[in-house]
């Protein structure tokens, strides 16, 4: 970071451009980097979920929109762009404009915390990842604010259902993030990260001391992030569509969009705790092998990048292969499972990891 | 009105109600305190449009009273007509009509388990069901030159003979593979299970009260088959299956059973259609038929529960009365009961698993 | 045979075809019937215009014995009484039956249009309904 900062300052130099300017306007940039690599990774997700849901249940998924139906997600966020803005007549006007933009900005933010090679990380803080449990849980604030303020009873009862069950999920999350903690000795991503790189490759991450951590957290990703079969507050047989009933044209958009921002960096976030970030699965990179040491060191930026977001659409594969194979679950066995099944075993977790950490020695 | 129910008008326009139908619902929270069916947003009048009709022209539109069991309705009205002209089928039309009428039987019960299905929340189902329609559609299509209005029926026969009964048997196998994949995909699924387990109890003595028929009913526990009397299924030996769990997960299973004993008696009629290879056809001509004074009365066991038709003529070209009873109209009636203190999304499920079917119940 | 038995039993029945004509005390009739016979299951009620008068046939059915019994009632004053307290398929009948021939049924508590509009003027199904009906003048 400080030698892009450098680099920036330099250029600016050169083009007598004051040192203030470059200041202020170096913190723009990579959150406009963010918003255009979002944008492109989002709609490529959106695709990769249609073709793949359409390859599950024996169908082609979108290939009429550019070859191989890539542009399918761009013509549909451009109709979607062109559509009217639809405000009930008994709607609070403000909230109700407020609850997407709000949506959509913490699963922006959040974004920025992961940190996506050794050295690409935009906010870097001791404990950047409490900020990011802070920051992907704000979104149901907006769903609230979504659901009562578009007076709608389907959209109240969705938002009412989402508050209860991320009220319900937040404490597994929780407790597993403490026996990360506690394996790591550090709560920030790439500390976090670095504690799993052993000679072990793979089998030195985090996902096999505290394997049961990581599938509770990824069942609570799944029911944060209301996809099946968690995804009752949006439940389209029984709510229509639950908090965003009312929505249209792009305000809908953002609240898709800022779905599938946090899917992506909830998918991000699982791999970096459990499956190693950016490491190799091979214990060592692949690039330095194969090239010189001034063009490896760039190659392995992309090289780390590469893993990681292999990793996080394994992670994503997952989670639309489970939205293909289950049904919906019941709101009220929904809750009990959490508090009755995934807060005990994460508490059990906990301890199995402590003691793996007084004795194993294995993560120093 | 006590202002801590919340009143939810659920359809006409919802993704869930299979059509029209709506539901006014007071609810406590999510708990559903009472249940107030509203139907007729697709009456098309079928029984008045009969009576300025005459038999023939109205022949074509009984397969629209059900959509999904087309063949049922016709053979119906058919069967009414000719009980009335005393007119006898010859045995290979009979098996003809038999064997379309199961086929059309399975074709309504598969995309029943894909609509259940995405009431629960599951997606893919639906598409695998549909698979497995198609080839179903497909062979009618071949046979009558139509997929779901197939009009195949006329008074005293068929309109032409069946063939390609290959088609017919290989599909059967193909199914058979398939219950097979839905039972690991959905019966065995835990999820499913917990969803629909002890959910949305049926009482026998509520189901008779209530005048539910078909596979609901056997689903609580009462052996009540209207093709057991019926004059086409004389030869034919089937069991249908009877469970006694009364909730909406035996409904299920005894739909996926209700594939299997149709397409045993598919295979029945294979092996008759393969003795009986004379056609004949005891057709009267339609043009200005006239029905005798009186009143007469038949009834089948369609996919969704007892269909029965009414005619009272007064010797004219057109029916003097005509009078169809569907088994969805009695379904929804009985959702006032069935539906209370349920939470929301169990309700859902439970009127997904009467199978209703909104053209049927407004006729 | 039970349909033997109700004929004889009962001096307010006639016979005729295949239907009893229950004359008068309908309820305790279709009471008796119901409970001394097992005929448990109300398949539908059919309504019929006969000009002079409107006809109901109660079409009951035993699911213990398989058997059906067809009963018989002519409405007068357009006032029926409700069986909805002994079958509670017949909320559902009579609700129809209300809407398209305008058959008051007493004691039942549900009866309200359920095709037609609520402020639609009479009954589509009875034989004098588009004589009478003004609506129809735009339509035809």
């Amino acid at each position: 970071m400080n030698y892009l900062y450098f680099l920036y300052m330099e250029f600016l130099a050169k083009h007598n451009i004051p040192q203030l300017f470059g200041d202020i306007t170096f913190f723009c940039i990579p959150i406009t980097i963010i918003f255009a690599a979002l944008l492109v990774i989002v709609l490529a997700l959106v695709l990769f979920e249609r073709k793949l849901l359409g390859w599950f249940t024996q169908r082609k998924g979108p290939n009429r929109v550019g070859f191989w139906g890539v542009l399918q997600t761009l013509a549909d966020a451009f109709k979607l762009l062109c559509k009217e803005n639809i405000t009930p007549s008994g709607a609070n006007r403000f909230l109700f404009n407020l609850a997407p933009i709000m949506m959509f900005t913490p699963a922006l933010v959040v974004l920025g915390i992961i940190p996506y090679s050794s050295e690409f990380t935009f906010i870097s803080t001791e404990t950047n990842l409490l900020l990011f449990v802070i920051f992907s849980a704000l979104p149901v604030l907006s769903i609230l604010i979504g659901g009562k303020s578009s007076d709608n009873k389907y959209a109240l009862l969705g938002a009412v259902r989402n508050i209860a069950q991320i009220l319900a999920y937040e404490l597994p999350i929780a407790f597993s993030l403490m026996s990360i903690m506690v394996l790591a000795s550090s709560m920030n991503l790439t500390g976090i990260m670095l504690a799993q790189s052993t000679k072990y490759g793979a089998l030195g991450w985090f996902w096999i001391p505290c394997f049961i951590g990581f599938v509770v957290i990824f069942i609570c990703t799944l029911a944060e992030l209301n996809r099946c079969p968690f995804d009752l507050p949006e439940a389209e047989s029984e709510l229509i569509c639950g908090y965003n009933t009312e929505y249209s044209g792009m305000r809908f958009a953002l609240f898709y969009l800022g779905e599938y921002t946090l899917l992506l960096a909830n998918a991000l976030f699982i791999s970096i705790l459990f499956l190693g970030g950016y490491l190799s699965p091979f214990g060592k990179y692949i690039s330095p092998i194969l090239f010189s040491q001034n063009v490896g060191n760039i190659v392995l930026y992309f090289e780390q990048a590469f893993w990681l977001f292999l990793k996080a659409f394994f992670v994503i594969f997952i989670v639309i292969w489970i939205r293909a194979t289950m049904p919906r679950m019941a709101s009220f066995d929904l809750l009990k499972f959490s508090w009755c099944r995934l807060l005990p075993v994460s508490i059990l977790n906990l301890f199995i990891v402590i003691i793996i950490k007084y004795f194993g020695g294995l993560y120093a | 009105m006590n202002s801590t129910f919340l009143k939810l008008n659920l359809g006409p326009q919802h993704p869930s109600t299979h059509g029209v139908l709506r539901l006014i619902l007071e609810m406590q929270g999510e708990k559903i305190i009472s249940c107030e069916p509203d139907i007729g947003y697709l009456h098309r009048g079928m029984e008045k449009m009969a009576e300025k009709m005459s038999y023939i022209r109205y022949l074509p539109t009984v397969d629209r009273i059900d959509y999904l069991a087309g063949f049922f309705y016709s053979e119906l009205f058919c069967r009414t007509v000719e009980s009335a002209l005393e007119l006898d089928l010859s045995e290979r039309v009979k098996y003809i009509r038999v064997l379309l009428l199961e086929l059309n039987r399975i074709a309504s019960h598969l995309l029943w388990i894909g609509a259940f299905l995405m009431d629960l929340g599951a997606v893919s189902p639906f598409f695998y069901v549909f698979r497995e329609r198609e080839l179903i559609l497909k062979y009618f299509e071949k046979i009558t030159g139509q997929r779901m209005m197939n009009n195949y029926f006329v008074f005293g026969g068929v309109r032409h003979d069946i063939f390609d009964l290959d088609d017919v048997e290989e599909f059967l196998k193909i199914l058979q593979n398939k219950i097979q994949d839905y039972n690991k995909i959905i019966t065995d699924n835990p999820i499913f299970v917990q969803r629909t387990l002890s959910k949305g109890i049926l009482a026998p003595d509520l189901a008779v009260n209530s005048s539910i028929t078909g596979v609901n009913l056997r689903a609580s526990g009462v052996k009540l088959d209207f093709r057991e009397n019926d004059y086409l299924y004389k030869d034919i030996e089937f069991n249908p299956a009877v469970l006694n769990g009364k909730d909406s997960l035996s409904r299920y299973k005894a739909r996926i059973e209700e594939l299997q004993t149709s397409s045993e008696i598919i295979k029945q009629c294979l092996e008759k259609l393969k003795e009986h290879t004379n056609f004949r056809n005891d057709l009267v001509n339609p043009i200005n038929l006239k029905l005798p004074t009186g009143e007469f009365y038949s009834q089948i066991e369609a996919p969704r529960g007892l269909a029965s038709c009414f005619i009272k003529s007064d010797g004219g070209t057109s029916p003097y009365r005509l009078k169809w009873r569907t088994g969805s109209y009695y379904s929804v009636n009985l959702l006032r009961h069935l539906l209370k203190g349920e939470y929301l999304n169990d309700a859902i499920a439970i009127a997904g698993s009467l199978d209703i079917i909104l053209p049927e119940v407004d006729k | 045979m039970n349909t033997d038995k109700i004929k004889e039993i009962f001096d307010c029945v006639e016979t005729k075809a295949d239907k009893i004509i229950v004359k008068k005390d309908f309820l305790n009739v279709i009471d008796l019937i119901k409970n001394n016979y097992k005929f448990d299951m109300l398949k539908e009620i059919i309504a019929i215009d006969n000009k002079d008068c409107i006809e109901l046939i109660y079409n009951l059915y035993s699911t213990e014995n398989d058997e059906d019994l067809k009963l018989s009632l002519t409405v007068s004053n357009n006032e029926a009484d409700s069986v909805s307290k002994m079958y509670d398929s017949a909320v559902a009948d009579e609700k129809e039956i209300y809407d398209l021939f305008g058959i008051k049924f007493i004691g039942n508590d549900e009866l309200k249009r359920l095709y037609m509009p609520e402020n639609w003027q009479g009954h589509p199904l009875r034989k004098d309904y588009s004589e009478n009906d003004k609506r129809l003048e735009w339509n035809e």
